[in-house]
């Protein structure tokens, strides 16, 4: 008793090491939340004003760079999570080999997104597409700068380049499961493609850790810039918002860093607001989800 | 008995599952090989077509086929002055990942084990920022900055990039502690070890490698990292992510345009650094990338 009530004691001092920790969040994400929230409530004299947001909210190219980023978060998640389950399928074969084959598809991963953008650009990966499919398949030129050949493409990059993190993380839960369960489907004759499907696919979706992953994932498909920003000089929108490859996030960065707009910091405020609101929301969710996928729990 | 039926019949079976393998590393390094390739002015086009065609802009140009050239990687080396970004990046990454560890180690520790005050509190708003975009942020960081001097320091880049970081070294150390058997803190505690001692003399030593992952994860995501570096980095600061895009043209050669074949090879030169560090802590990446929840087996 004695003895529990002096450790007790000893922990009284322990939130101090909190404190460092606090003072660069308050640097880096709290004092700029603040004050982006007090930019946008304010007008063009300095005074409170909700003008930036009725700006906002009657902008043409706003609201198209709101349906840009949501299909390119769910397109973007929905092959991510496809392909990377396409993957995890073919490591799971019993080959000799398949650790190399798990390190190569691993490569897209370590790719700056930002270069991922260059990549799948019309000129590097496409050019030779273009050139099999034409010259091999004899199938005519994809035009690629209409919006049905570009956006597709542009989202399938983001997928490639995180689907082999869906990978590692099935890998990672099928792994910590106990393979009798696999062995015992075998001994009912389940084929491979049957163990996956019947066993391993449930797994691995049901998992909260999956599902965390892939809200992660999501959050950071909505925030997406680099690709975008890549895609707009490919096809030819580096000067103008309100373009099909325009996010909300290349939007902003559009308005502050083009002279014509003029760096008009109320409305760009007001759209932050906007994407902060948003996830706070998804903030929420995943505070529900790790809850679930990793209790917090004293420990010790 | 299944077992000799399924050794006997594996011809045609794993034949086909090699030829799927191989396809999905296509997939998975072609488009980095033809960027490896197009820096040294290698255009594999030809190969499928017996014509040399490139398009450009969606129209079919003839193309350079194969005239190979290390001239583009010189380029990035001079033009695009790699190594200058390479010194900019490692620096940064070196200043950002001390301060997290700095703040962190200590506190995810605290956040592992102990009943301090504002625990949960702080656990999650960490969680929460992690879904916060820069984008979100940038603004008043970029106008802050400006004002105090900060915009394009190494110190001010740094300090920014514990946006892209701090969650998650904070969670993931959190989660190498809690990975500790309970029984390792219980027997400190029996011979009478303090909580200081405990954490000094025990879980510190015993995490040292879970700091290194954690470090090398965090090294990737800054050396990566696009959004921020973009608009807090200048001519001074510029990192490699920023430089593949734009290069250093605005203090070396301003009136040079950085040549596509030119992005290509710095991008190429960039992602090998990225490679060799993702592919050494492969292990630890769901790990990484899920907060510390998922599992490192």
């Amino acid at each position: 008793m004695a003895k529990s009530s002096r450790r007790a004691e000893s922990y009284r001092y322990w939130y101090l090491v909190l404190v460092p920790l606090l003072a660069i969040l308050t640097l880096v994400e709290f004092y700029p939340l603040v004050d982006g929230v007090r930019l946008s409530l304010t007008g063009s004299s300095g005074q409170l004003s909700l003008s930036n947001y009725s700006q906002m909210l009657t902008d043409r190219s706003f609201w198209s760079a709101v349906s840009v980023s949501l299909a390119y978060t769910i397109g973007s998640t929905v092959i991510c999570i496809a392909l990377g389950l396409g993957l995890t399928y073919l490591v799971t074969q019993k080959v000799r080999g398949r650790g190399y084959f798990e390190a190569i598809y691993v490569f897209p991963l370590a790719t700056a997104p930002i270069v991922v953008g260059t990549l799948w650009s019309p000129s590097s990966t496409w050019d030779d597409i273009q050139s099999f499919l034409h010259f091999i398949l004899h199938q005519p030129y994809f035009n690629e700068l209409s919006i049905g050949f570009f956006f597709p493409v542009m989202v399938f990059s983001e997928a490639w380049e995180w689907a082999p993190l869906v990978m590692l993380v099935a890998l990672s839960i099928i792994n910590s499961q106990s393979p009798q369960i696999f062995e015992a489907a075998e001994l009912h004759g389940a084929s491979a493609l049957q163990k996956f499907r019947m066993v391993g696919l449930p797994m691995v979706l049901r998992s909260p850790v999956m599902q965390f992953v892939i809200v992660l994932r999501m959050i950071d498909a909505m925030g997406s810039f680099a690709i975008p920003l890549s895609w707009s000089n490919w096809v030819g929108y580096p000067y103008n918002v309100g373009s099909p490859v325009d996010t909300l996030s290349l939007f902003m960065y559009k308005l502050i860093f083009i002279p014509e707009y003029g760096f008009p910091i109320g409305l760009v405020s007001a759209v932050a607001v906007a994407l902060l609101a948003v996830t706070l929301v998804v903030a929420f969710v995943l505070i529900r989800m790790m809850g679930r996928a990793l209790p917090l729990s004293g420990g010790g | 008995m299944g077992q000799n039926t399924k050794k006997r019949r594996p011809s045609l079976g794993s034949v086909m599952t090699y030829v799927v393998l191989v396809l999905a590393a296509l997939y998975s390094f072609w488009p980095i090989l033809v960027m490896a390739l197009e820096g040294y002015q290698i255009d594999l086009a030809p190969l499928f077509s017996g014509k040399a065609v490139r398009s450009i802009g969606g129209v079919p140009f003839y193309s350079g086929g194969i005239y190979p050239t290390p001239i583009h990687y010189i380029d990035a080396i001079k033009i695009v002055a790699f190594p200058r970004l390479l010194g900019n990046t490692s620096l940064i990454a070196a200043i950002s990942i001390s301060v997290a560890l700095a703040a962190g180690v200590t506190a995810a520790y605290a956040l592992a084990r102990l009943p301090v005050r504002g625990k949960g509190f702080i656990t999650y708003t960490l969680l929460a920022l992690r879904a916060v975009s820069p984008f979100a942020l940038i603004v008043p960081l970029y106008i802050f900055f400006t004002r105090n001097g900060l915009w394009d320091t190494y110190l001010g880049v740094g300090l920014a990039e514990e946006v892209a970081i701090l969650s998650m070294v904070v969670w993931m150390l959190r989660g190498f502690f809690t990975d500790i058997p309970k029984e390792v803190y219980d027997a400190a505690a029996v011979f009478g070890a303090s909580e200081w001692q405990i954490f000094r003399r025990v879980a510190l030593r015993m995490v040292i490698p879970g700091i290194v992952v954690t470090s090398l994860f965090a090294f990737v995501l800054i050396w990566n990292e696009f959004p921020i570096s973009e608009i807090l980095t200048g001519p001074v600061t510029k990192t490699v992510a920023v430089g593949v895009w734009s290069g250093l043209g605005e203090t070396t050669n301003s009136f040079m345009e950085v040549s596509f074949d030119d992005l290509n090879a710095a991008g190429f030169l960039a992602w090998i650094p990225a490679i060799i560090v993702i592919l050494a802590i492969r292990r630890y990446l769901a790990k990484g990338y899920s907060l510390g929840t998922a599992s490192s087996k």
